[in-house]
């Protein structure tokens, strides 16, 4: 019972943490129609800012950390992809394809392809003990942040300006425009709130596996962008459970597979999506994307 | 036969030089090159094949795949485990079965073999992510290519895991990769041409309007999908037979953002684009490659050993193509469509009109003697809204129904639902009496339903005549003899001459015209048209009528019109009917319904009347 209790635990944490990779994703394609492949690397770019700036109290580098994560998507919006914003989707996802490639391999050049470790304070590390279950404090931090991003996103798109000029956004960009809607903010607004999601991803990257390396925000991206194609294209609500399914699946398999098949574990939770397609080929919650408009 | 032809009959015979240049620089390169130099161009060979085979997919069907790489590792490790000396491959692969160790097969029957495996992956793989949709096909690709990453970088027994296999025989040669490369080409071209390549291509163009001439999406880009497996399988087979060694990253991300790069820098439309794509950017890239370890730039500037800067300037240049040269280097044209190349094969005849009225090669259309399209009590609403409430309507071939209204009546919800494009909530649709309720658009149009759209939705880079011959080819002609029926149609609305133009590069109202003769030469039953004449200028307006007219003669179709313009419905229809919030005001002759009252105050206004009176 309590081993159920713990795993059922450990999964909802891996879980809250792919969904908000998912929201992060889902958010720009929602104002945008991109599926961003760069998201990956401004989870990585956000672990690196964290890695040059562990001299500093770890509050701060976290802080770093975030800026780092907005910067570069709100760059990476102005230079790459405000120019094929009105390309058809494939053409956008290609960009954002050599966004990645470009980022990854300049993280490569400067500050070296190898993995290297970072120092994360020791209470990060730590277990507490709730009755029989001991929940280590990082499954704490990512369920609270996710509670906490989920709130604010909600609060945001729900009962501020910018949040309902999102959302008519995206509901119908033209017609958001015409009605006023400042497209480039809301477009930037957007990839800011999405660099956020991939700092706040980065760092916990970097508390669970103590290391960044240049390649970390491959698996990721697709886990998040998996985890949108099983929550149906474009609904945040989608994004969350797409994440929490496919965090609670690899989790769970990690404790109760086999021992010969842990090592094609990754393997399993991508096949997973598959299945799902064959029978919902526009995913769980069914997107608009690929429905005939007549 | 008609000598109306398509352009690409003319590229095909100047296409036909691009894989003589290539097999000719392969030996070239044989006979005179550096050992280095060979097992460099022989590399590149091996890789265009890749992105020949990414083309197939990518290209024809305008959408993409990030997993095709996949494909080029399942092609690798056949081949290396087909041909591994047998004491390398009792340490190396230890579980693999004797049946395989012991095959020791030649370069070209495992490269076949390997052909053969990797294409059946894809068609299996292939099954279920083609039903998905335009933008699920890449991610779940994607998925695809991290699964194989995974299962053969952990499969330690059967596949080396990740120090992956060494001392494979290197059988490829310069000689044998340029063969094989120009083989590749003429594949791809001969499917580009293919009914089937058309069909994909029409996809690519316009999903809606390719499903509405009877094309199944998710068939035809399964077709090209395999078929790209294939050749991926090839080039990945070939590639480690020069090498000598595999491992599981040798055909991953990097390989898979390369290859990207070089298809999209090409040109992704055309083959002609992959080669130039996949040439080009192997020369920047061995150019970055010297840099990055070291090498002196121009014997002045002194670089030190940077890994990575090769990866950024592809990364660069894929972002800058897709910034401001979205059609690649190419312009997505085959090289028998460059004008410097056509110039010099121009000896372009002149297109013969046909004198007879019959519609070429194709066998008549049988009619049941008590045939109709029916729709019986279709009701639909969306979010609580009721378009259609309990609607009927019938058309019976050989007669123009006229359907008005004002906007927002339901009149294009329910050509949808007549058309399979929308399900009714409740109600039948009945065609010759057999009940055809929910059957997709593109069973309906096999099934004798043609439609048109309120937009043109062109095959923009198609020309003319291919436009409308895919119409025929979605109905299972073949090429010759869907150019038949095209040229056939074509000359009936008067679009002849404009047959060898790219369908974008029409007028708007050509471009309506060109909507009708695509519906037409699927030889429908019926055909709904939807505001055919909006956009129209008069003459256009009156050339409608008349082809309207002779679409009744000659092809004795139903049709079912949608307009706005009275001068339009009333000289063709014999009955019209009336739709109002969703349900049928009136259905009577065009005198009975602008006389009534009813349907005057709702529709017609009084403006109608006044002129009428004048």
């Amino acid at each position: 019972m309590t081993e159920l209790g713990q795993n059922l635990i450990d999964a909802l944490a891996l879980g809250s943490l792919y969904a908000l990779i998912a929201l992060g994703i889902t958010l720009v394609y929602t104002v945008m129609g991109m599926m961003n492949f760069a998201h990956g690397e401004f989870i990585m770019l956000a672990a690196y800012a964290l890695f040059v700036f562990a001299g500093l109290p770890f509050a701060a580098a976290v802080g770093c950390a975030l800026l780092a994560g907005v910067a570069i998507a709100l760059i990476a919006e102005r230079v790459a992809f405000r120019p094929v914003r009105n390309a058809d989707l494939s053409a956008q996802l290609v960009t954002s394809l050599a966004v990645a490639a470009i980022l990854q391999n300049v993280i490569a050049v400067t500050v070296g392809a190898r993995a290297q470790s970072v120092q994360t304070p020791a209470a990060i590390s730590e277990s507490t003990s709730i009755g029989a279950i001991s929940v280590p404090n990082l499954e704490f931090i990512t369920l609270g942040l996710t509670a906490i991003v989920l709130g604010g996103l909600g609060w945001l798109l729900y009962r501020t300006r910018t949040g309902l000029a999102m959302r008519a956004a995206a509901e119908n960009f033209d017609m958001a425009r015409l009605l006023g809607v400042r497209a480039d903010r809301v477009i930037a607004g957007a990839f800011a709130i999405s660099g956020a999601l991939a700092a706040a991803v980065g760092v916990l990257l970097v508390m669970q596996t103590g290391q960044v390396s240049p390649t970390m925000g491959l698996t990721p991206v697709l886990v998040g962008f998996v985890a949108v194609v099983i929550g149906g294209f474009g609904r945040m609500f989608g994004a969350v459970i797409g994440g929490l399914l496919l965090g609670a699946l690899s989790s769970l398999l990690g404790v109760y597979l086999p021992d010969g098949l842990v090592p094609f574990r990754e393997a399993i939770v991508f096949t997973f999506p598959v299945l799902i397609l064959i029978f919902r080929p526009h995913g769980l919650l069914g997107g608009e994307i690929g429905k005939a408009r007549v | 036969m008609s000598a109306a032809r398509f352009r690409s009959r003319r590229s095909a015979a100047t296409s036909l030089l691009l894989p003589l240049a290539l097999v000719a620089i392969a030996v070239l390169v044989g006979a005179n090159g550096t050992p280095s130099l060979q097992g460099t161009v022989t590399l590149i060979l091996c890789n265009l094949i890749v992105v020949i085979g990414l083309q197939v997919f990518v290209g024809n069907s305008g959408v993409y795949s990030f997993g095709q790489l996949g494909f080029a590792t399942a092609g690798a490790y056949v081949a290396a485990f087909l041909t591994l000396p047998a004491t390398f491959a009792l340490l190396q692969t230890p579980g693999l079965p004797h049946l395989i160790v012991d095959a020791h097969l030649g370069a070209i029957s495992s490269t076949l073999i390997a052909a053969a495996v990797s294409g059946l992956l894809a068609i299996v793989v292939g099954l279920p992510l083609m039903r998905t949709s335009t933008l699920a096909i890449p991610i779940s690709t994607f998925a695809f290519l991290i699964v194989v990453y995974n299962v053969v970088a952990n499969w330690d027994r059967v596949t080396g895991g990740n120090s992956g296999l060494v001392s494979i025989p290197t059988t490829t040669s310069v000689e044998s990769a340029g063969l094989w490369a120009g083989a590749a080409v003429i594949l791809a071209l001969a499917f580009k041409w293919s009914a089937s390549g058309y069909r994909l291509q029409a996809t690519r163009e316009d999903e809606v309007a390719a499903r509405s001439i009877g094309i199944g999406v998710t068939r035809e880009r399964l077709i090209a999908f395999g078929i790209s497996g294939v050749l991926c399988g090839i080039g990945g087979a070939l590639a480690i037979h020069q090498s000598g060694v595999l491992n599981p990253a040798t055909f991953y991300f990097g390989a898979t953002v390369t290859t990207m790069t070089m298809l999209v820098v090409g040109g992704a439309r055309s083959v002609f684009g992959a080669v130039v794509g996949a040439l080009a950017i192997s020369v920047v890239n061995e150019l970055l490659r010297s840099v990055e370890n070291g090498a002196n730039l121009f014997g002045a500037i002194s670089i030190g050993e940077t890994p990575g800067l090769a990866a950024i300037g592809l990364g660069l240049i894929l972002l800058a193509t897709m910034i401001a040269m979205p059609n690649g280097l190419s312009g997505g044209r085959e090289a028998g469509e460059l004008p410097w190349i056509r110039r010099l094969g121009s000896a372009a005849s002149a297109l013969p009109t046909r004198p007879d009225g019959a519609v070429a090669g194709l066998p008549p259309i049988d009619r049941p003697a008590n045939g109709a399209l029916r729709a019986e009590g279709v009701s639909l609403a969306f979010a609580g809204l009721q378009v259609l409430a309990e609607v009927d309507l019938s058309l019976e071939p050989g007669e123009a129904l006229g359907l008005i209204g004002p906007n927002g009546a339901g009149k294009t919800t329910l050509v949808n639902v007549l058309s399979g494009f929308q399900a009714p909530d409740s109600g039948a649709v009945r065609l010759d009496g057999v009940e055809v309720t929910g059957r997709s658009p593109a069973r309906l149009a096999h099934d004798g339903l043609g439609r048109t759209f309120q937009a043109a939705l062109p095959f923009a880079e198609l020309s003319c005549l291919e436009s409308v011959a895919v119409g025929a080819m979605g109905m299972g002609a073949g090429r010759r003899q869907a150019v038949a029926v095209a040229a056939d149609v074509l000359t009936r609305l008067g679009l002849l001459e404009q047959a060898e133009l790219r369908a974008g590069s029409l007028p708007p109202g050509n471009q309506r015209l060109l909507g009708i003769a695509r519906a037409l030469a699927i030889q429908p039953r019926y055909l709904l048209l939807d505001e055919p004449a909006a956009g129209l200028n008069e003459v256009e307006s009156e050339q409608l009528v008349a082809i309207l007219r002779s679409a009744l003669a000659d092809f004795g179709c139903g049709i079912l019109l949608i307009e706005h313009d009275m001068n339009i419905v009333m000289p063709l229809c014999s009955r019209v009917q009336v739709l109002d919030d969703g349900m049928t005001l009136r259905i009577g002759t065009p005198e009975e319904v602008q006389a009534d009252p009813a349907v005057v105050e709702s529709y017609l206004g009084s403006s109608f009347l006044a002129a009428a009176d004048a």
